[in-house]
C-alpha cells in the first residue's frame, strides 16, 4: 500500500471514528426517553442531597396544634396527623428511595455480575450449581423474599438494603450469566486464551466489560424495583422505622385520612411513580442505545 | 415426548427440595434463638426449652435438616403459636381467597397485557405503539398498593361502585365475586403492564426473524403472518413471561390482600411475621414458592407441546 | 401517476438491448433511502436492470453494495425505515409501485417470489414443512386441506426430496441443510411464479450441496422457464449458471452485459478486482470472502465522483475519477455496459489471467 493510500485510509478511518462517536452521542440525546429519564434521576439525586436546604419544614417536627391543616404557603402539601410538614417528609423521603434504589443496584450489580460471570464463563459443574441455586431462589417472589429477611433480621435501612439486594441479585446473575454465553465463544477470548492469559484475568479484563451494557439495563430497571419494594415495605411498616421519613409510611399514614386529605397519600404515591417511571425510561434509553443486538439478550428477565 | 416430561419432573424434584433447603436455612439465619424470638423476651425457661424440643433445635442442625425434610414431604409443617392449629392448616383454609385473587388478577393481566403487547409490536413504531407502551411505563410505575387505594377512595368511596374492603368471608357467591372484581383489576392491571411491555418484544423479536420475511416475501397476508404464523413462536417468550410475572404477581398480591383487607397467603403470612409466628411463615413460604415451581412446570410441558424442538431435547 | 394499468404494459417501453421479448422483471432507474444521522442517503442509487424470462440473471457485489436491498426493494420488502422513492419496477410490464399493498401481497409468491441466503432460519421452526408450504398455496388459492397437502408432496417430489409422503410431516429441524433450502424454494415456486430471486441461496451450504441445490435452480428454471435473479458474490457460480451478469458497487451497477461479455472483455476495475479476488482452489472455499483492499464505501458518506476511486488499482488519485461520477454507459456490443471513466483502457488490459 503507497504512503498516499496509507495517509487517506488513516484519515477516513479518524472520520469514521469521529462520526461514530457524535452518532453515539446523539443517540442518547436524541432519545426522549433516556433524556426525560436522565432529567428525572438527576432532579431527584439533587432534590434528596439538598434535602436540608430545600425542604420548607423539618421532616420530623410535630406540631399537634396544627394537625391535618390544609395546604398554606408554610406548608405547601399541608400537615399531617402529627402535624408535621408533608412536602418535607416527601423531599427526605426521596433520600430513603434512592439510597436503597442506588446500593441495591451496587450490591446486586456487584455480586450478580461475579456469579453470573463466573458460571458462565467457567461452565462445567459450577455452572450447573450456581443455575440451580439461581432456580431455586427465582421460585421465591422478590417481594415475598425481601419481606421474609427484613423480618429476620430486623428493619433498619441497612437491613432493607439486603433483603432486597439478596432477592434481586440472582436476577441480575441470570442476565449476566446468559450474556457471557453468548461472549465466551468469540475470537478475542479464544486469542486471549490462546497467548496464555489466566482465566481470572481474561474474566476481569474482556468478559465482563464487553457484557456490562445488558446488565446495565438490567440494574436500572432493578432500581426502580428495588424503589418500589422499598415502598411496599414501608407501606407494611416493615420498612426504614418511623419517624424516619419515607414515601411508603407517608402513603401508610395517610390512609387512615384518605378520605378527608387525599393529597397526603396521593402526592407520596406519585413521587414514588416519578422516581420509578424516569429509571424505567433511562434503562429503556439505555436498551435501546447502548447496543442494538443487546435486546435479545436481556428481553423477558427484566423483571 | 416422554422423555422431556421425565426431565421437567426430575427438575420439579430437585427444584422443590432446593426450595425447603432455602427455607430451612432463611429460618436459620435469624439470629439468636428462634424459640426465644417466636415466644418474645418474656417467655419462661421451661417454655423456651420445651418449644427447642419440639422444633428439634436442640439437634445438631444436619439433624434438624432432614427431620425438617422428611416432615415437610409429610406435610408436616409444624404448628402455628398464635393459634395452635398446624400451620399447613392455616394455610389452606387461607389459600382459596389468595387462589381466586391471583385467577381473577392473572386472568385480567393475560387478557389486556398479552392482546395490547401484540398490538403494540405489530404496530411497532406507530403512535399506537408508542400509547400502549406509554400506558404499561406508568402501570409498571406505581406502587400496587397505592393503585389500590386510589381505587378505594374513588370507586368505592366516592363511586360506591364497588365494596371498599373485606372478601365477604360468609357470603354468597355473587358477593364474594363483587368484592374480588376491585382487588383483581387492581393486581391485574399492573401486572398487565409488565406483560404488555415484554410480550411486545417477545412478538417484535419473532417479527424479526427470517423466517417471518420468508413468509412475507411468500405473499403471505399479514394479518395470517401476526396471528397464525408469528403468534405461535411469540407464544413460548410470552408463556415464560407470564411464568416470571407469576412470582413477581404473587409478591405484589401480599400488598393487594393487606390494601383490600382480604384474607389470604399473603395477609396470613405478613400477620405470622409481625406475630413472629415463625413456623406460619414457614410453611406459607413454603407454599408460596411451590406454587411458582409447579406453575413454571406446568408451562414447561406447555413450551414442548408447542415446540417441537423441546421434545427432543435440541 | 395517473395511468392506467393496462397502458404501462406497454411492450415500446422495453430497453431496446432486449428487443427480442419483454422483460419478466425490469428495473428502472430504482432509487430506495434510508434516513440517516447525517440526511437520507441512497442505499441502491438509481438501478436499472432487466432478466427475460428463461434467464439467469446473477447479481454480484461485496456485501454492501446494494444488491440484495435493490431486489428487496423489487420484492417491495425494503426493512423500514427505508423507502423506494424513485423508479419503476416491472414485472412483466406492471409497474409494481403503483401497486396497492394488497395487490402487491398478491404479486408476492405469485409472481414474483424470493429464496433468501440462510435456509436455517428461513423456515418456522414450530411447524412442520408442509403446513409451511400450504400456508403459502392457501395465501393465494382457494384449496382444501387434502388438495393442499397434494400440491405440497408434489413439491417436494419436485426439489427431490426422498420420501416426501413422509417428509412433509417433519419439522425443519429433522432436515438437512440443503434440505431446507429445497424446502425453501419449493415454497418460492409453489404458485409458478415468473420470476424467482434467489439472494445467496447457497452461501450457507456445504460445497457438494450448493452444486445441487443450483442443478436444481436450473432445472426448474428450464421446465417453467421462468427467470432467475442469482444474487452471489461467488464468481465461480456466475461463471456457470448466469447468462447474464450485474455487477453492482455503493448502490449502483458498475457493469452489465453478457456473462461471455463480462468475463472476456471486462470493463470495470471494480470487476476485474472481483475477478482478482476469487480464491483459488488451494485456499479455505468455506471463508470465500471477497477481499478486496479497503472497505466498501459508507453509503451515508459516498465521494463525489467514482465510488471505487479510493480503492481502485487503476483510477486512484486520478482527477478526473475523483471529480465525476461516471455514468453507465455501452461498452463494445450493444448490452455490455460499464460505469468507469476509462473502461477502454480496462478492457485493452485484458483481465482473467
Amino acid at each position: 500500500m503507497s504512503q498516499i493510500t496509507a495517509d487517506a485510509t488513516a484519515m477516513r478511518d479518524r472520520e469514521a471514528a469521529r462520526r461514530r462517536r457524535r452518532t453515539a452521542i446523539r443517540r442518547y440525546t436524541g432519545h426522549p426517553g433516556f433524556m426525560i429519564g436522565a432529567v428525572i434521576i438527576a432532579l431527584m439525586a439533587i432534590i434528596a442531597i439538598g434535602a436540608p436546604w430545600i425542604a420548607p419544614n423539618s421532616p420530623l417536627a410535630t406540631d399537634l396544634a396544627n394537625t391535618l391543616a390544609p395546604p398554606s404557603w408554610q406548608f405547601p402539601l399541608g400537615t399531617d396527623q402529627f402535624g408535621r410538614c408533608v412536602l418535607s417528609r416527601l423531599i427526605y423521603g426521596a433520600q430513603i428511595s434512592l439510597q436503597v434504589g442506588f446500593w441495591v443496584v451496587l450490591i446486586s450489580l456487584t455480586f450478580g455480575t461475579l456469579i453470573g460471570a463466573l458460571a458462565g464463563f467457567i461452565g462445567g459443574w459450577l455452572e450447573r450449581i450456581i443455575v440451580a441455586l439461581i432456580d431455586i431462589m427465582l421460585a421465591f417472589p422478590g417481594f415475598l423474599l425481601a419481606l421474609a429477611l427484613v423480618a429476620a433480621q430486623g428493619s433498619s435501612l441497612t437491613s432493607v438494603i439486603t433483603a432486597v439486594a439478596i432477592a434481586y441479585t440472582p436476577r441480575v446473575a441470570t442476565v449476566m450469566r446468559s450474556v457471557v454465553l453468548t461472549i465466551r465463544p468469540r475470537p478475542f477470548i479464544e486469542a486471549s486464551h490462546a497467548i496464555g492469559l489466566s482465566s481470572l484475568r481474561i474474566l476481569i479484563r474482556h468478559v465482563i466489560p464487553n457484557a456490562l451494557p445488558p446488565v446495565i439495563v438490567v440494574a436500572t430497571v432493578s432500581a426502580a424495583t428495588a424503589i418500589l419494594a422499598e415502598a411496599g415495605l414501608s407501606f407494611l411498616g416493615l420498612g426504614v422505622q418511623p419517624p424516619t421519613a419515607t414515601w411508603g409510611s407517608v402513603i401508610a399514614e395517610g390512609q387512615a385520612i384518605i378520605t378527608t386529605r387525599p393529597l397526603i397519600s396521593l402526592s407520596a404515591g406519585i413521587c414514588i411513580a416519578i422516581a420509578v417511571i424516569g429509571l424505567n425510561l433511562l434503562g429503556d434509553g439505555l436498551r435501546d442505545t447502548l447496543d442494538p443486538q443487546m435486546r435479545r439478550q436481556t428481553g423477558g428477565k427484566m423483571l | 415426548m416422554a422423555g422431556y416430561l421425565g426431565r421437567t419432573f426430575v427438575q420439579l424434584i430437585a427444584t422443590l427440595v432446593g426450595i425447603v433447603t432455602v427455607v430451612f436455612f432463611l429460618m436459620r439465619a435469624i439470629p439468636g434463638d428462634p424459640a426465644l424470638y417466636m415466644l418474645g423476651d418474656f417467655a419462661t425457661e421451661t417454655a423456651i426449652v420445651a418449644l427447642r424440643e419440639r422444633l428439634g433445635l436442640d439437634l445438631p442442625v444436619y439433624q434438624q435438616y432432614f427431620l425438617f425434610m422428611e416432615r415437610a414431604v409429610t406435610g408436616d409443617l409444624g404448628r402455628s403459636v398464635v393459634t395452635g392449629q398446624p400451620a399447613l392448616t392455616e394455610i389452606i383454609s387461607a389459600l382459596p381467597w389468595s387462589l381466586s385473587l391471583a385467577v381473577g388478577g392473572l386472568s385480567v393481566a393475560v387478557l389486556v397485557g398479552v392482546p395490547l403487547g401484540i398490538l403494540s409490536a405489530i404496530k411497532h413504531g406507530t403512535w399506537i405503539d408508542t400509547a400502549i407502551m406509554l400506558v404499561a411505563l406508568i402501570g409498571i410505575s406505581f406502587p400496587v398498593f397505592w393503585v389500590g387505594l386510589v381505587a378505594i377512595l374513588f370507586l368505592s368511596y366516592h363511586g360506591g361502585i364497588f365494596p371498599a374492603l373485606g372478601a365477604a368471608v360468609g357470603g354468597g357467591f355473587w358477593t364474594q365475586i363483587h368484592h374480588l372484581i376491585l382487588p383483581a383489576l387492581v393486581l391485574g392491571l399492573s401486572v398487565a403492564a409488565y406483560i404488555a411491555r415484554l410480550t411486545r418484544s417477545a412478538m417484535l423479536e419473532v417479527l424479526g426473524q427470517d423466517y417471518v420475511r420468508v413468509a412475507r416475501a411468500m405473499g403471505v397476508p399479514e394479518r395470517r403472518i401476526n396471528f397464525r404464523f408469528a403468534l405461535r413462536n411469540a407464544f413460548i417468550p410470552i408463556l415464560a413471561v407470564i411464568g416470571v410475572t407469576f412470582a413477581w404477581a404473587l409478591g405484589n398480591a401480599i400488598l393487594v390482600e393487606v390494601v383490600f383487607s382480604r384474607p389470604g397467603l399473603g395477609s396470613t403470612i405478613l400477620k405470622a411475621i409481625l406475630a413472629r409466628d415463625y413456623q406460619l411463615v414457614q410453611a406459607g413460604v413454603l407454599v408460596l414458592a411451590t406454587g411458582v415451581v409447579l406453575i413454571n412446570a406446568t408451562l414447561n410441558v406447555l413450551y414442548g407441546v408447542i415446540d417441537p424442538r423441546m421434545r427432543t431435547g435440541e | 401517476m395517473l395511468q392506467s394499468k393496462e397502458f404501462i404494459g406497454d411492450g415500446s417501453k422495453v430497453d431496446d438491448a432486449h428487443s427480442a421479448g419483454r422483460p419478466a422483471l425490469e428495473l428502472r432507474n430504482l432509487v430506495t433511502r434510508f434516513p440517516g444521522d447525517d440526511g437520507a442517503f441512497n442505499i441502491v442509487d438509481g438501478v436499472s436492470l432487466s432478466v427475460l424470462p428463461g434467464e439467469t440473471l446473477a447479481v454480484v457485489g461485496e456485501s454492501g453494495s446494494g444488491k440484495t436491498m435493490t431486489f428487496l426493494s423489487a420484492i417491495g420488502l425494503v426493512p423500514r425505515p427505508g423507502k423506494v422513492v424513485e423508479g419503476e419496477i416491472l414485472l412483466d410490464g406492471t409497474d409494481l409501485l403503483m401497486l396497492s399493498e394488497e395487490d402487491m401481497r398478491a404479486v408476492r409468491g405469485t409472481r414474483l417470489s424470493m429464496v433468501f441466503q440462510d435456509p436455517l432460519t428461513g423456515l418456522n421452526p414450530v411447524f412442520t414443512i408442509g403446513d409451511q408450504i400450504a400456508g403459502v398455496l392457501h395465501a393465494h388459492r382457494k384449496l382444501s386441506r387434502t388438495e393442499a397437502r397434494e400440491i405440497a408432496i408434489g413439491l417436494l417430489e419436485k426439489v427431490h426430496i426422498p420420501d416426501p409422503h413422509r417428509r412433509i410431516d417433519d419439522y425443519p429441524h429433522q432436515l438437512s441443510g440443503g434440505m431446507r433450502q429445497r424446502v425453501l424454494i419449493a415454497m418460492a415456486i409453489s404458485l409458478e411464479p415468473q420470476v424467482l430471486i434467489a439472494d445467496e441461496p447457497t452461501t450457507a451450504l456445504d460445497v457438494t450441496v450448493q452444486a445441487q441445490v443450483l442443478e436444481l435452480l436450473a432445472e426448474l428454471r428450464e421446465q417453467s422457464g421462468m427467470a432467475i435473479v442469482l444474487i452471489t458474490h461467488d464468481l465461480g457460480l456466475v461463471a456457470r449458471y448466469a447468462d447474464r451478469v450485474a455487477v453492482m458497487y455503493a448502490g449502483r451497477v458498475a457493469e452489465t452485459g453478457d456473462a461471455e461479455a463480462i468475463f472476456e472483455r471486462t470493463a470495470h476495475p471494480y470487476t476485474v478486482s472481483l475477478f482478482r479476488s476469487v480464491p483459488s482452489l488451494e485456499t479455505d472455499t468455506a471463508s470465500d470472502l471477497l477481499e478486496i483492499e479497503g472497505q466498501p464505501p459508507d453509503p451515508a458518506a459516498l465521494p463525489a465522483g467514482c465510488a471505487f476511486e479510493p480503492r481502485c488499482y487503476l483510477g486512484h488519485g486520478r482527477q478526473d475519477c475523483q471529480a465525476t461520477r461516471p455514468a453507465l454507459r455501452a461498452v463494445g456490443e450493444s448490452s455490455h455496459r460499464a460505469a468507469c471513466l476509462h473502461s477502454s483502457e480496462v478492457i485493452t488490459e485484458g483481465t482473467v489471467e
